[in-house]
């Protein structure tokens, strides 16, 4: 690929911004992050639905959820403070259950697309320009050349009625992009002196690619993270519409492709609500996202 | 000549990764895909009964030998016919492709430009208050998803409680101006959902141009505001987005036409895909899949070329 690498100049800033000042880039993201308005905002509501979802995982409320208990398509009232939907169910109920649903897609997919791409991210750097970087990379293009929802499709096909084949398709696609950042920062990193010490009193590979290289590469893991956790619960509302997302409890997006019934007929509330808890939590987690990026990333491109 | 022998080169480059994506697509999809053995038989088969199927799909055969068939039906563009229709799959592609091209084009278009458009003033009005409210309103954008949008806009511009200017589904265009009341609704929601992450992705890469040196250097020598956005900033700033829109195109084909097909009931290719998902219609899914690799590796191409056009210093090698 013949792109010019934007990376090349921001390399530089790194270790500008290292000499200046002798603070680590943590504490010096922390109290950036703290002066953030809206990224502090965005944290404490996306800390809210946290807790929301702790709560329904520990069975305190909306545990009714997959209860017919009303009439179809109550209004909104002191009782169903969201109405009913197509059969009866509270919609308060449902969309507040639908929170742990959502952080649970988010952070398995998170956690575990991040560790893959660190992992072969961090192979595929230091070994870059051999048959294990060309191998990684072929990997890549292969699994970005695949239309996402086909593949998803074609991996709950393989695992016929296995609850999590949502998760393993999305995992497989989504670490790519943060291998790609992982693999660019590692190469930067290799030739430093700190690599160059090591190697030379003698440090194992592998020690040296897991204790001294990867932990430098964490403030692109941890943005990185951020990213796909919004992108996991966006793509679990489409998928969940095809058929091919949640299978066992409730989610906003099988409320959402339910309502595509319900709003032929005029009855708005389980669309309106499924729609306002998914922007809530999907813009929170932007905005912090956002200063995060911008507290951790050198180039400082996104805010100035 | 050169370019034409770097192509033939990029060509046979890519074909590791159309192996590796049929590859992927014939393991999951077929070979640990539904098993059509007895849907096709009666009550209580007997064992001949049930090898004889199993031979006639040829399931009877090792890995490697139906894989090569795969890879056949590739090269030869000819994939059978379709599952639950019984049409071949070739001629289903002839008919829904145009469509899905038709449909999705002007707004592909449209969320590129204005994405540029928007990009451009934000950034000439950096920090100001017209960048904030510009780059608010992209980050609003990006927090709605894609299925919300279809089904608002649908409320808003085809439905009794809304304007009801639009038809709410289908796709029965005969002329011109059928064809845009048709496509009014579906384009302005790609447009909506593409205008975030586009105008954002474009601001970032403008702004990075902005802060190089031969730009502090113009505006020092007095060139005008309008010549350096063109001449300076966005000229220098084209290998970034024509990467992203050329990428673009291969996942707008078919994931992006998948909910508005869907959605709208418009027989085009996402939603021939979207019915051969909940059906299993595995011919299908093969063609859409492997031709979708060969869409990438010949965008890949195209886009080394490209870089060339807008920047000479790029050499093909």
């Amino acid at each position: 690929m013949s792109s010019v690498a934007p990376e090349q100049v921001a390399d530089q800033a790194v270790v500008d911004d290292g000499a200046a000042h002798r603070e680590s880039i943590w504490a010096k993201a922390v109290y950036k992050l703290r002066r953030d308005r809206l990224g502090m905002i965005g944290l404490g509501v996306v800390l809210l639905y946290f807790v929301v979802a702790i709560g329904v995982w520990l069975g305190i409320w909306a545990t009714e959820w997959g209860d017919v208990e009303g009439p179809k398509w109550a209004p909104m009232s002191a009782e169903y403070w969201f109405g009913t939907n197509i059969i009866g169910q509270d919609i308060f109920a449902r969309a507040i259950y639908s929170t742990k649903t959502a952080f649970e897609v988010g952070l398995v997919v998170a956690v575990l697309s991040t560790i893959i791409g660190a992992l072969l991210g961090a192979l595929a750097g230091f070994f870059s320009g051999t048959w294990i970087d060309e191998i990684i990379l072929w990997l890549k293009g292969v699994l970005d050349s695949i239309p996402f929802y086909l593949f998803v499709a074609a991996v709950a096909f393989a695992l016929t009625g296995n609850p999590y084949a949502m998760h393993i398709a999305m995992v497989s696609t989504f670490w790519t992009t943060t291998g790609r950042l992982v693999r660019g920062e590692v190469i930067k990193l290799k030739n430093f002196e700190f690599v160059e010490a090591a190697r030379a009193i003698g440090v194992p590979q592998v020690v040296i690619i897991f204790r001294h290289i990867l932990p430098n590469t964490f403030h692109i893991l941890l943005v990185q993270a951020t990213i796909v956790f919004v992108a996991a619960i966006k793509s679990e509302v489409i998928l969940s519409f095809l058929g091919l997302g949640v299978q066992d409890g409730v989610s906003w997006g099988l409320m959402i492709a339910e309502s595509t019934q319900e709003v032929l007929a005029g009855f708005f509330n389980n669309f309106v609500w499924a729609s306002v808890f998914l922007f809530g939590l999907v813009m929170a987690f932007n905005m912090f996202s956002d200063a995060l990026q911008d507290a951790l990333d050198p180039r400082k491109v996104a805010s100035e | 000549m050169e370019v034409l022998q770097y192509a033939i080169r990029k060509l046979i480059g890519g074909i590791p990764l159309v192996l590796g994506v049929t590859f992927i697509s014939f393991l999951l999809m077929v070979y640990f895909g539904p098993d059509k053995t007895y849907e096709l038989l009666g009550k209580n088969p007997t064992q001949e009964q049930i090898d004889e199927i199993r031979h006639e799909l040829g399931y009877d055969k090792p890995f490697m030998v139906r894989y090569g068939e795969y890879l056949k039906e590739m090269a030869t563009l000819d994939f059978g016919a379709s599952d639950s229709t019984g049409e071949p799959v070739s001629k289903v592609l002839a008919r829904t492709v145009p469509i899905s091209l038709a449909l999705i084009t002007p707004g592909f278009i449209l969320g590129n430009l204005l994405g540029i458009l928007l990009a451009l003033i934000a950034a000439y009005h950096r920090s100001g208050p017209i960048d904030k409210y510009i780059m608010g309103f992209s980050v609003v954008g990006m927090s709605i998803s894609f299925l919300i949008v279809v089904i608002a806009f649908q409320i808003i511009f085809s439905s009794s409680y809304g304007l009801n200017a639009f038809p709410v589904r289908g796709w029965n265009v005969h002329s011109f101006s059928d064809y845009l009341r048709y496509i009014t609704v579906p384009t302005l929601a790609t447009v909506f959902v593409a205008l975030g992450y586009n105008t954002r992705f474009y601001r970032a890469v403008l702004v990075e141009e902005m802060t190089r040196d031969h730009v502090r250097t113009a505006k020092a020598f007095g060139t005008r505001p309008g010549k350096l956005l063109y001449k300076n900033i966005l000229k220098n700033s084209m290998i970034p987005i024509i990467t992203r829109i050329m990428f673009s195109i291969p996942l707008v084909v078919v994931s992006g036409s998948l909910i508005i097909e869907s959605y709208f009931g418009i027989p085009g290719i996402g939603k021939v895909t979207y019915d051969a998902i909940t059906t299993g219609d595995q011919p299908i899914l093969k063609a859409v899949v492997g031709l979708t690799a060969v869409l990438f590796v010949i965008t890949l191409l195209i886009t080394d070329i490209l870089y060339r056009v807008v920047d000479p210093r790029v050499s093909l090698k």
